[in-house]
C-alpha cells in the first residue's frame, strides 16, 4: 500500500495585486488562494471542489509552479520546489502535468496532434523523430484513439476526442501526478462518462496521483479518494469521500451536497438554500469567510477565523461549530 | 556536427536560410569593395525578402499540407476572393515576364503620339505640312499599340506592364518590411509585457504620428528620388498598425490554454514565442498584409502623380500624371491606369476578405 | 376539455450551410398545458434550443429556416402569424430566458431600463410607473435593495444576479408561457439551487407554464412535470418524471441515466454510451440512434421507428416497442451486428 506523499502544500498563498490610478498604485489584493495546506499520496485522487472564485484553478496552477506563489511551500517528494532553479523545474515538468478544461483552446490549432503530444518528448530530449512518433502512437492507443490520426489537426476532432488528446499529451512524459482542471465540465454527459472511465483506468494502469478539480460534486464523489472543499481561497473541509458524503461537517459542504442534482424524482427535496452571493476575494468577510451566508451562524463567526482542525482521523474542518 | 549546429539553430531550415543570407552578404560586400555593381540595391531587397518568403512563408505551407488544404477549401468558398487571387496571379505573371514581350516603355516617338487603343478612332487636329494648316485627321487604333500611346508616343501597354512591375514591387516589399517589423514588435510586446510592453507601445505611438510624407520629401531633397527610398520610407513608417493588431492578437493568445500547456510541459519562452505564438499570429498578419498592399500601391501612385516618384521607372502614377494633361484629347492615357489601379486594389481587397474569413474559426464556411 | 395552451406539430427546422443541410429539428411535436413544467432534455446538438427559438421564430435566417410544422397558440399558428402579431406575443404572452446571462443583457443600459423596456412596450405604462413595476419585480426574484440596484449596470452584477434580472424582465408582463433555455447551466451549484427555487415558485404561485430546456437530468428530476428526451433532432421518449426515471424505455434514455456518476452506488466504472453524437447533415438511415444502440434490430437501420404509447402519457419512439418487434427481442435486447 503506497503511503508516500507525492506532493505536500503548506500554507500556500497566491495574491494578485489590484492596481489603480495613473501610476498603477497597488491598492488591494485579490486573495485567490489564502493559506491552503494539504498533501496527496502516491496513486490517490484528491478531489478539489468549490464554486467559481474559490481559487481551485489557481491552486492547481500554483501547485505546478505555472504561476509563482506569493507565500507558502510546495514540497514535491519532500523537496521544496520554490527554491528550485530553471533546470530543476524543467525536470519537475516530467513528474507533474496538467489536463485542461476547454478542449477547444487547450490544443494549438496550427500543430498536428502528433506534434502537440510529442512536444513534451522533444523538449525533454527525445530528438529522434522516429522514436517520438512511435511513442506518440502508443499514447494515442492508450487513450483510445487511432494512431494514424497523429497527422491530423485539432479541428478535425470532437470535444471528447480533443480531451483524450490532452490526456495523451500529459502522459507523454510519464508523470506521477496529474492536475486535472475541470477536465469534463465542457463535455456532454455521455462523453463525460467515457473520459472519466479513461482517467480512472489510467490511474489503475500507471499508478497516477490526481488532483481532480471540479465544481460538480457528483463527478468529484465518483473519482476521488479524499475530497477537499474550498471556499474563497481556503479549504473549509477535507475528508475521505465516504466520510464526507455521509457526515459532512461544514455548513457549506452540507449546502453543496444538498444541491447535487440527483436524477430521481422521488427525492424532490429542496435542499439547503444559501442566502446571498459569493463575496469578492478582494475583500473577504472578516472572521469566518462563510459567515455572510451561513445558516448556522454564531456570534464568534463574525470575529474570528476558525482554524482548520482535525476532528476525527483524516477529517479536517474549519468551523466554529466544532470548537 | 552538422546535426548539432542545426539543432542549436532550431532546425535544418533555419540553417539553410542562414547560409543563403551569408551568401547574399558576401555578394553585397564584394559589390561594395571589389567588383562594381553586381546587383542593384533594389535587387538585394528582393532576394532577401524572397528568401524570407520562401523559407518562412511558402515552405511551411508545403510542410503542413493538410492544414493548407483545409484553409484553401475555405478560401475557395469565397468566389470573389478566388477571382481576386486569379487577377493578382495574372498581374504577377505580367510583371515578371511582360517586359520581355512589350516594347520599350520609355521610347519616345512623336510621330505616333496620342494613338487611341485598338477599336477606337479619334479625331485630331494635326498640322498638315503640305496644306500649311491644321486639318482634322482620323487616327485609328492599331495592333501595334493595342492600348494606344500617350502624348509623347510611348506605348501604353508597355508602360502599364512596367507599372505593374513597379507597383507590385513597392506593394509587396514595403508591406513585407512593415509587417516584419510590426509582427516582431507586437509579439515581443505582448509576450513579455510589463516595461517592455510599455516602452514598445509608446514608441509605436510616437511612430504613428510620424509624417511619412515629410520624411520622404526630405530624403528626396537630399538623396534624390528613388524607388528604394519610397519603399523604405513607406515600410519603415507603416508598421504601427500591424504592431497594434498583432499585439492584441498575441495578448489574447497568451491566455489560451495551449500556451499554458506548453509551459507546463517545460517549454522555454523562446519556444513558446516561435513555435506557438508566431504561427498563430501569422493568420492575422497575412490578412493585414493583404489588405495593406492596395493602400501602398495607391500611395506610390499618388507620389508619382505629384512628381515625387522615381523618374527612371514608369509606374502607373507617372502615366496618370501624363494623362491628366491630355484628358480631353487622349482620355485613355488617364483612364487605363485608373482602371487597372482600381482592379488591382479591388482584387487585393477581395483576396484579403476571403483569407480573413477562411482563418476566422468562428465564421461558418 | 383540451387544456393545452401550446401545441407543436411536425416541426422541422433545417440549417442550410455550405457543408450541407443540418436537420436540427426533424419532425417534433408536443403540447404544453397550463401550469405545467415541461422539460426538454438532451445533449448538445439534439435540437432543444432550436425548438425554443423556432416557437418564437427567432431562428437566424439564413442559414436556418423553419421548413415545416405548426405551432398553435390560442388558435393561431405562430409560424404563419404576421411579424407584428409575433412582436405582440414575444415578451408579453410568451417570454424567453436565454442561457448565458453575460451576453443576454446589454452592457450599456442600466438594469432597470432593460427590465422596464418590455413593460413600457407591452403594457403601455409611462416611464415612472414602468420603473416602479420593474423594481417590484426585481424584489420578487430576490435581488436585495432592488430600488437602488435598478440604476446599476449589468457588469456590476454577479452571474446569479444577472440571471435573476433576466427572469424579472421575462416576468414583467406576466406571460402565460415562459421558455427557459438552460438558465442554470452557467451558474454555480449553490446559485443554481436558488434559481431553481424561483422556477418552482413560479409554477406553484403563478400557475405559469414553463418550457424548461436543459441537459442536466438531475434538474429535470426535481422540477419537471413532463419530460421530453431528445436526440439528434427527434424525440426519443416522453413522459412524466416518474415514467422517465423509474421506467426508462428508450435505449438512449437508459444509457443517459446509466452514465451519470452516482455517488450512492458503488460502481467501479461508469457505463458510457459508446460512439459519438451523429452528424445532422447525414443522419443515419432509420432510427437516428441506431449506430450507438446496443439493442438494435435489423429494422432499426432501415426505417424510422413509430411513436408508441406505453401507458397514459409515456411515449417511446423505438422499434423495440413497435408491433414489428417480438417480445423476445424486447426482453433480451438482441444485438445484431451488421
Amino acid at each position: 500500500m503506497l503511503t508516500e506523499k507525492i506532493v505536500e502544500v503548506e500554507n500556500l498563498k497566491k495574491y494578485y495585486p489590484v492596481t489603480a490610478g495613473l501610476l498603477s498604485k497597488h491598492v488591494a489584493d485579490v486573495k485567490a488562494v489564502d493559506g491552503v495546506s494539504f498533501y496527496i499520496i502516491e496513486g490517490e485522487t484528491l478531489g478539489l471542489v468549490g464554486e467559481s472564485g474559490c481559487g481551485k484553478s489557481t491552486l492547481g496552477r500554483v501547485l505546478l509552479r505555472l504561476e509563482q506563489p506569493t507565500a507558502g511551500k510546495v514540497l514535491y517528494k519532500g523537496n521544496d520546489i520554490m527554491t528550485w532553479d530553471k533546470r530543476q523545474l524543467k525536470e519537475m515538468r516530467k513528474e507533474a502535468q496538467m489536463i485542461f478544461q476547454d478542449p477547444q483552446s487547450s490544443l494549438d490549432p496550427r500543430m498536428t496532434i502528433g506534434d502537440s503530444i510529442g512536444e513534451a518528448l522533444l523538449i525533454h530530449g527525445m530528438k529522434n523523430e522516429r522514436e517520438r512518433l512511435e511513442r506518440v502512437e502508443d499514447l494515442l492507443k492508450q487513450v483510445g484513439l487511432e494512431p494514424e490520426h497523429a497527422i491530423r489537426y485539432p479541428h478535425e476532432f470532437s470535444g471528447g476526442q480533443k480531451q483524450r488528446i490532452g490526456i495523451a499529451r500529459a502522459l507523454a512524459v510519464n508523470p506521477k501526478l496529474i492536475v486535472a482542471d475541470e477536465p469534463v465540465s465542457a463535455l456532454d454527459v455521455s462523453v463525460q462518462a467515457q473520459i472519466l472511465n479513461l482517467i480512472m483506468d489510467l490511474q489503475h494502469e500507471l499508478g497516477l496521483a490526481y488532483l481532480f478539480i471540479a465544481h460538480d460534486l457528483s463527478v468529484i464523489g465518483y473519482v476521488s479518494d479524499r475530497i477537499a472543499v474550498m471556499y474563497l481561497g481556503q479549504i473549509v473541509e477535507l475528508a475521505g469521500k465516504t466520510e464526507l458524503f455521509s457526515h459532512p461537517l461544514h455548513p457549506y459542504t452540507e449546502a453543496l451536497l444538498s444541491a447535487i442534482s440527483i436524477p430521481d424524482p422521488h427525492q424532490k427535496r429542496k435542499g439547503i438554500l444559501l442566502q446571498g452571493e459569493v463575496p469578492s476575494p478582494v475583500n473577504p468577510p472578516p472572521g469566518c469567510r462563510f459567515h455572510t451566508r451561513c445558516p448556522k451562524i454564531m456570534e464568534i463567526c463574525h470575529q474570528e477565523e476558525p482554524p482548520l482542525r482535525q476532528l476525527e482521523k483524516n477529517h479536517l474542518v474549519s468551523c466554529h461549530l466544532y470548537d | 556536427m552538422m546535426r548539432q549546429v542545426s539543432n542549436k539553430v532550431g532546425g535544418l531550415r533555419n540553417l539553410i536560410f542562414i547560409g543563403v543570407l551569408l551568401v547574399l552578404i558576401l555578394i553585397l560586400l564584394s559589390d561594395i569593395y571589389l567588383v562594381d555593381q553586381i546587383l542593384e540595391p533594389l535587387e538585394y531587397f528582393y532576394l532577401f525578402f524572397a528568401a524570407v518568403a520562401i523559407f518562412y512563408g511558402i515552405y511551411p505551407l508545403y510542410a503542413n499540407r493538410r492544414l493548407t488544404k483545409y484553409y484553401w477549401q475555405r478560401i475557395k468558398k469565397h468566389r470573389l476572393s478566388v477571382i481576386g487571387l486569379a487577377f493578382i496571379t495574372f498581374l504577377i505573371v505580367v510583371a515578371l515576364i511582360g517586359p520581355i514581350f512589350t516594347q520599350d516603355p520609355t521610347k519616345v516617338n512623336f510621330a505616333e503620339k496620342n494613338v487611341p487603343p485598338v477599336g477606337f478612332t479619334v479625331q485630331q487636329f494635326v498640322y498638315d505640312l503640305q496644306a500649311e494648316e491644321f486639318v482634322v485627321q482620323e487616327i485609328p487604333g492599331t495592333w501595334q499599340h493595342p492600348l494606344g500611346t500617350d502624348d509623347k508616343g510611348r506605348d501604353m501597354l508597355a508602360m502599364l506592364v512596367s507599372g505593374a512591375r513597379v507597383s507590385l514591387q513597392v506593394g509587396l516589399l514595403a508591406v513585407l518590411i512593415a509587417v516584419f517589423i510590426g509582427t516582431i514588435m507586437g509579439v515581443v510586446s505582448a509576450y513579455f509585457g510589463g516595461v517592455a510592453d510599455m516602452v514598445l507601445m509608446r514608441f509605436t505611438d510616437i511612430m504613428m504620428t510620424f509624417p511619412f510624407f515629410l520624411l520622404l520629401v526630405f530624403i528626396i531633397f537630399i538623396f534624390g528620388p528613388s524607388l528604394v527610398f519610397i519603399i523604405l520610407v513607406i515600410g519603415l513608417t507603416s508598421w504601427t498598425g500591424t504592431a497594434r493588431l498583432v499585439r492584441s492578437e498575441a495578448l489574447s493568445l497568451r491566455t489560451r490554454e495551449f500556451i499554458m500547456a506548453s509551459k507546463s510541459l517545460g517549454a522555454s519562452d523562446t519556444r513558446i514565442v516561435f513555435r506557438h505564438l508566431i504561427p498563430n499570429v501569422i493568420s492575422v498578419v497575412i490578412v493585414i498584409a493583404t489588405l495593406s498592399i492596395p493602400g501602398v500601391i495607391v500611395a506610390e501612385a499618388a507620389l508619382s502623380f505629384i512628381g515625387l516618384g522615381d523618374p527612371t521607372v514608369t509606374s502607373w502614377g507617372v502615366v496618370l500624371n501624363a494623362g491628366q494633361r491630355s484628358l480631353d484629347t487622349a482620355w485613355w492615357v488617364a483612364v487605363e491606369p485608373g482602371i487597372i489601379l482600381f482592379l488591382t486594389v479591388l482584387a487585393f481587397n477581395f483576396l484579403g476578405d476571403g483569407i480573413r474569413d477562411a482563418f476566422d474559426p468562428r465564421s461558418q464556411l | 376539455m383540451n387544456n393545452n395552451i401550446l401545441e407543436i406539430k411536425h416541426l422541422k427546422t433545417y440549417f442550410f450551410t455550405s457543408r450541407g443541410v443540418v436537420k436540427a429539428v426533424d419532425g417534433v411535436g408536443f403540447s404544453l398545458r397550463k401550469g405545467q413544467n415541461l422539460c426538454l432534455v438532451g445533449e448538445s446538438g439534439c435540437g432543444k434550443t432550436t425548438i425554443a427559438l423556432s416557437i418564437l421564430r427567432l431562428i437566424d435566417s439564413p442559414p436556418g429556416k423553419i421548413i415545416g410544422g405548426e405551432v398553435w397558440y390560442h388558435g393561431e399558428d405562430l409560424l404563419h402569424s404576421s411579424g407584428k402579431r409575433l412582436r405582440q406575443i414575444r415578451g408579453n404572452q410568451i417570454a424567453m430566458i436565454f442561457q448565458d446571462p453575460q451576453s443576454s443583457l446589454n452592457p450599456v443600459f442600466t438594469v432597470g431600463d432593460q427590465v422596464a423596456e418590455q413593460i413600457k412596450l407591452h403594457l403601455g405604462l409611462k416611464r415612472k410607473q414602468a420603473m416602479e413595476r420593474a423594481s417590484y419585480l426585481m424584489e420578487q426574484v430576490g435581488i436585495p435593495r432592488a430600488r437602488e440596484r435598478m440604476k446599476d449596470y449589468p457588469h456590476q452584477f454577479s452571474g446569479g444576479m444577472k440571471q435573476r434580472v433576466m427572469i424579472a424582465a421575462a416576468l414583467s408582463c406576466n406571460p402565460e408561457i415562459l421558455i427557459a433555455d438552460e438558465p442554470t447551466t452557467a451558474l454555480d451549484t449553490t446559485i443554481k439551487a436558488q434559481i431553481l427555487d424561483i422556477f418552482r415558485d413560479l409554477k406553484q404561485n403563478r400557475d405559469m407554464s414553463i418550457l424548461f430546456i436543459t441537459h442536466d437530468l438531475g434538474t429535470v428530476a426535481s422540477i419537471a412535470d413532463r419530460i421530453i428526451v431528445m436526440y439528434g433532432g427527434r424525440i426519443a421518449e416522453a413522459g412524466t418524471a416518474f415514467d422517465i426515471f423509474d421506467q426508462p424505455q428508450h435505449p438512449y434514455t437508459q444509457g443517459l441515466i446509466a452514465c451519470l456518476p452516482d455517488i450512492s452506488a458503488q460502481r467501479d466504472r461508469l457505463t458510457p454510451i459508446p460512439g459519438m453524437i451523429p452528424s445532422l447533415i447525414n443522419p443515419p438511415v432509420g432510427c437516428i440512434f441506431n449506430p450507438r444502440c446496443e439493442r438494435r434490430l435489423p429494422i432499426c437501420s432501415k426505417e424510422i421507428p413509430p411513436e408508441v404509447f406505453i401507458s397514459g402519457e409515456h411515449l417511446v419512439v423505438c422499434h423495440l416497442y413497435s408491433p414489428l418487434a417480438s417480445p423476445q427481442d424486447r426482453r433480451e435486447g438482441i444485438n445484431n451486428v451488421d
